[in-house]
């Protein structure tokens, strides 16, 4: 692989997790998962940014790079204390709960009928049998009335 | 004589056929019940095949080794950051993160990136994805809420974000190696190389300077120039040239932390009059 098609390669990989994250922050409504989008937006961005350095040699994208992680840190920190916060207001991870916030010849979010959450057929992880039973102790089962 | 008969064939077709036959060799020599010994002793000649395969590809495989190793890593990467989008349980896309974040550490690895693949893991995975999860731990309800069950005009953003990809694939599929004179950006070993041959750069024959200048000193090839000494230019760089810059991050750093503390606390009294509230017990 040359240069120009190692370019290029990263760079089409880095456009679709941009790509991703920008659908996940523009069509989820829960904070922490739009949270998790911007990241997966700056690590896109991160990959561009290495595959230029490379594509240049030069120092310009690594050190790019180390300030996103330095940024994406102190974003988290404070961002995720926001949605505590949230969550403590409103009981809700919900990005639509705090749509008053928003301009006043907007329409407001109305939530589409979603189905009972209790009539769903919920599905939880079970563990498959394996081995074979044991033989019951009969003495061993005395004991255990007592403990 | 295997040799020359191998040399024959190339690289690629010995690379899939030995994984082929490694695969097909385990198959039969894992315990299935009632399988015959015939079967165990095809699986073994196979697997000794397939070593001999590996070893006379091991040489001979040149780039093919790196571009398969990418495109593994790209493919871990994009497929989890899809699962993290579209995972209706936010715990489910937090860890589907950590595996994008496995990719994109081994796409920074093949970029040669040695540094920044290592510190995306400790960083990212070993503590922002936890924050993340410790979050959700506090705040997220029994059960799915509605609000993850729904999007918010799924079409418009799916459209978008196509969009969006298809635009950059095509600015960056018409990417050529020699970008047009008029947007050439000399690099800075090249530029500090042009003013050390020509002291004199007002003189008449500037463009001349110019065309020298943007002529990149390193041609476009498959070897990496920031791959030797690399932590350590690394290191002389971020410490040397963007020092002003390191400093002001620690100091971003500190801010994030006094500043999140703050925001804590002052919402844990405005919330409960008291520190007992839940806000307290975060930290």
């Amino acid at each position: 692989m040359n240069s120009l098609a190692l370019l290029q390669n990263s760079l089409v990989v880095g456009a679709i997790l941009f790509a991703l994250g920008l659908v996940g922050i523009l069509a989820r409504r829960n904070l922490i998962v739009m949270f998790l989008s911007a990241e997966l937006m700056l690590q896109g961005i991160s990959v561009s940014l290495v595959a230029w350095s490379r594509h240049h040699g030069d120092w310009g994208g690594h050190v790019l790079v180390i300030f996103v992680l330095t940024v994406a840190a102190c974003e988290a920190a404070v961002a995720l204390v926001f949605v505590l916060q949230a969550f403590t207001r409103t009981g809700r991870l919900d990005a639509a709960a705090w749509q008053s916030l928003r301009e006043s010849n907007l329409p407001r979010t109305v939530d589409r009928e979603l189905p009972d959450i209790d009539t769903l057929p919920q599905t939880f992880p079970t563990l498959a049998p394996a081995g074979i039973r044991p033989a019951e102790d009969e003495n061993e089962l005395l004991q255990r009335e007592h403990v | 004589m295997i040799a020359s008969v191998l040399s024959t064939i190339s690289p690629g077709t010995i690379l899939a056929a030995a994984v082929t036959a490694t695969a097909v060799s385990l198959w039969l020599l894992l315990p299935k019940g009632g399988a015959g010994a015939a079967a165990r002793w095809l699986g073994a000649a196979l697997g000794v095949a397939a070593l001999l395969g590996f070893i006379a590809t091991g040489r001979r495989l040149g780039g093919l080794g790196e571009e398969s190793v990418f495109l593994i890593v790209s493919l871990v990467a994009v497929v989890s950051g899809a699962a993290t989008v579209v995972s209706r349980s936010p715990v489910y896309a937090a860890i589907w993160f950590a595996l994008a974040l496995a990719g994109v550490s081994g796409v920074l690895l093949v970029l040669g990136a040695q540094f920044l693949g290592v510190a995306t893991i400790v960083v990212y995975a070993g503590a922002i994805l936890v924050m993340f999860l410790f979050v959700l731990m506090l705040a997220q309800p029994a059960g799915l809420a509605p609000y993850d069950r729904v999007s918010n005009e799924p079409f418009l953003a799916a459209v978008t974000g196509a969009a969006l990809l298809g635009l950059l694939s095509l600015s960056i599929g018409r990417l050529s190696a020699e970008p047009p004179i008029c947007c050439q950006v000399p690099s800075r070993a090249a530029a500090v190389a042009a003013a050390a041959a020509s002291p004199a750069a007002a003189s008449p024959n500037a463009a001349a300077t110019t065309t020298v200048a943007t002529t990149p000193t390193t041609p476009p090839s498959a070897v990496d120039p920031l791959a030797e000494n690399h932590v350590a230019r690394l290191g002389g760089e971020l410490f040397g040239r963007h020092l002003l810059a390191v400093e002001a991050a620690g100091v971003l750093l500190l801010v994030a932390l006094v500043g999140s503390i703050a925001i804590v606390s002052r919402g844990t009294d405005a919330e409960t009059g008291g520190g007992s509230g839940m806000g307290g017990d975060h930290r």
